[in-house]
């Protein structure tokens, strides 16, 4: 029965994939950036960003190293200010509340608003698992439901479970890079986000473990808001319905250039610096 | 087919008389290395031999559970002593060490850090005889030559070794894992513990038992502080006696039955120091887990 929802969301998820051509219905807005600024000390690395993100969609972004784009993705979550000296300005609302406000406390937000990081991330001194319980259980939540029944959904929604039921008590980093990447994601999952942040979450993995991710981002959006920053820019015309190109400017900050629906983004960008990325000529 | 004829290729390897002059460097240039190699584990060898050749003789039961009065005489006072002093020193010294490590690794400015890692290391640079004479001058004072002051004046010389190691391996557990932990909505101190702290766990207990192993082992700061004693007591608050004490002070003796007490202890010391080197060894190499 559980094999049947997941082939029946698969097929789901190709459809609408197919189907971000035709603008369908407006969905509303999960994250409205304005005038975001991220800085390491005194150093800009993403400029006055504004922009929205849609709901249940995927959001991709990219551009070429340096443009900010990841530490963009990082503010996202208030990730960004876990490293020495890093700090940002402007805001980021979500259902009309500032992340930033002063009475936002950091940890609430990340439970909210999860991320895996670019090189699968496993806890190494942990089972499956355990790892997949790890949210819940390190923060001393009390889960309504039952851990080992958390644990099994969120390896059926990463698409990890058949491969891993028989072995759940074996380490985490005795899976393959791209089994690892997806226990990240059962993890990021289990503690139930309204939104993934995913930094170049394939990068670090072969062609037929990126497919499987992609296809599982695929499936993802119809519970989740997904934001990915990658450099891969097929990634990017495969998995998402709205693109964000972002730029280094002459002061070495990032910007963003544009932002619009993924089909329009590569097909008829607005900017000649997109243009330009898009046909390989720079970046 | 074909095929255009394949060119004649032609190599010469016949050696050069450079190429047999680097040959013959090289030769001699690894069994110096060799030597050396050799000539470093000469003294343990040596040392091995000469306390188990002298030492062994007079192990025996009695030795080990008897007084220094009693006929036959015996350490156990000694031995005692050692593993009360420092038992009260790491109980102390582990806490503040770890947390020290801690606070320097995961939540001290870079700036801060530096200046700690600093004073660590000029710590660990301390001669014991200092922390002896430390302990001799702002404590004999007032808690007299007892087990205690000798059991803070190894506190001293414990915590920067715990610390250092604490803080050692604390910098060797990766970014990710933090940021793993911390983007699941994991409070800082929680990862701290429980995923930091968890990852690098067997080194953190190597560096307690290399704290364990340096208390074992000191002699300068207990001479000054717990001095020595012949009761066979466990109360801290007399001068106690130590394995390290006994061997100094027996082996300058004139009698020879005297002389080699000190060997047997060295024994003893030296078979305690290596059954808890070697089971942390086998423990952290067991439990790697970065």
């Amino acid at each position: 029965m559980e094999s049947e929802q997941t082939t029946a969301s698969k097929i789901a998820a190709k459809a609408t994939r197919r189907d971000t051509t035709a603008v369908g219905e407006k969905s509303h807005i999960a994250m409205q950036l304005t005038d975001v600024e991220a800085m390491y000390g005194n150093f800009r690395a993403v400029n006055k960003v504004s922009l929205e993100i849609e709901a249940r969609s995927v959001t991709a972004f990219i551009g070429p190293s340096g443009c900010g784009k990841t530490t963009l993705l990082r503010t996202l979550n208030r990730m960004h200010e876990t490293l020495p000296g890093a700090t940002v300005k402007g805001s980021i609302e979500v259902s009309g509340v500032n992340l930033y406000g002063s009475s936002i406390d950091p940890v609430r937000v990340r439970r909210s608003i999860g991320m895996v990081f670019q090189k699968p991330n496993p806890f190494p001194a942990m089972s499956i698992a355990q790892n997949v319980a790890s949210g819940l259980r390190l923060s001393g939540m009390k889960a309504n439901k039952k851990v080992a029944e958390i644990v099994e959904e969120s390896l059926r929604k990463a698409a990890l479970w058949d491969e891993v039921k028989d072995k759940l008590n074996e380490p985490g980093i005795s899976l393959s890079g791209g089994q690892q990447q997806r226990l990240c994601i059962a993890r990021t999952i289990a503690v139930e986000p309204e939104i993934v942040l995913m930094d170049e979450p394939c990068s670090a993995l072969d062609p037929l473990a990126t497919l499987k991710i992609e296809e599982l981002i695929g499936e993802l959006k119809t519970k989740y808001t997904i934001v990915i920053v990658t450099h891969n820019m097929q990634q990017a015309a495969r998995v998402s319905d709205t693109t964000a190109f972002f730029n280094m400017g002459p002061d070495r900050g990032g910007f963003l250039v544009e932002t619009g629906p993924t089909t329009k983004i590569f097909t008829n960008p607005t900017n000649k610096l997109t243009e330009d990325y898009i046909a390989g000529r720079f970046g | 087919m074909n095929q255009a004829p394949l060119p004649n290729i032609r190599l010469d390897f016949s050696l050069t008389p450079h190429d047999i002059r680097r040959r013959r460097v090289n030769q001699i240039m690894l069994r110096i290395i060799q030597a050396a190699a050799i000539v470093s584990v000469v003294p343990l060898f040596t040392i091995l031999f000469v306390i188990f050749s002298k030492g062994l003789p007079q192990l025996g039961l009695s030795f080990l559970l008897n007084g220094p009065l009693e006929q036959p005489t015996g350490i156990v006072n000694a031995i005692q002593g050692s593993l009360v002093m420092t038992f009260i020193a790491i109980i102390a010294a582990a806490p503040i060490g770890i947390g020290g490590g801690i606070y320097l690794n995961e939540y001290a400015s870079t700036r801060v850090a530096r200046i700690g890692e600093l004073f660590i290391d000029i710590m660990l640079g301390v001669p014991s005889i200092l922390a002896g004479l430390f302990a001799y001058f702002a404590l004999v004072p007032i808690l007299g030559h007892s087990g205690w002051t000798g059991s803070i004046a190894l506190t001293v010389l414990m915590v920067p070794v715990v610390m250092r190691t604490t803080q050692e391996v604390l910098r060797l557990v990766p970014a990710g894992l933090r940021e793993a932990s911390l983007a699941l909505g994991v409070p800082l101190w929680r990862t701290t513990i429980f995923v930091t702290c968890r990852t690098a766990l067997s080194g953190i207990m190597t560096g307690v038992v290399l704290a364990i192993s340096r208390g074992l082992g000191e002699t300068a700061p207990l001479l000054l502080t717990s001095q020595t004693s012949n009761d066979v007591s466990i109360n801290l608050g007399q001068p106690m006696n130590a394995m390290t004490v006994v061997i100094y002070q027996n082996a300058t003796s004139s009698d020879p039955q005297i002389v080699a007490t000190a060997w047997t202890t060295a024994l003893v010391l030296f078979v305690v120091a290596l059954i808890l080197n070697v089971s942390v060894r086998f423990k952290t190499v067991n439990n790697r887990v970065f």
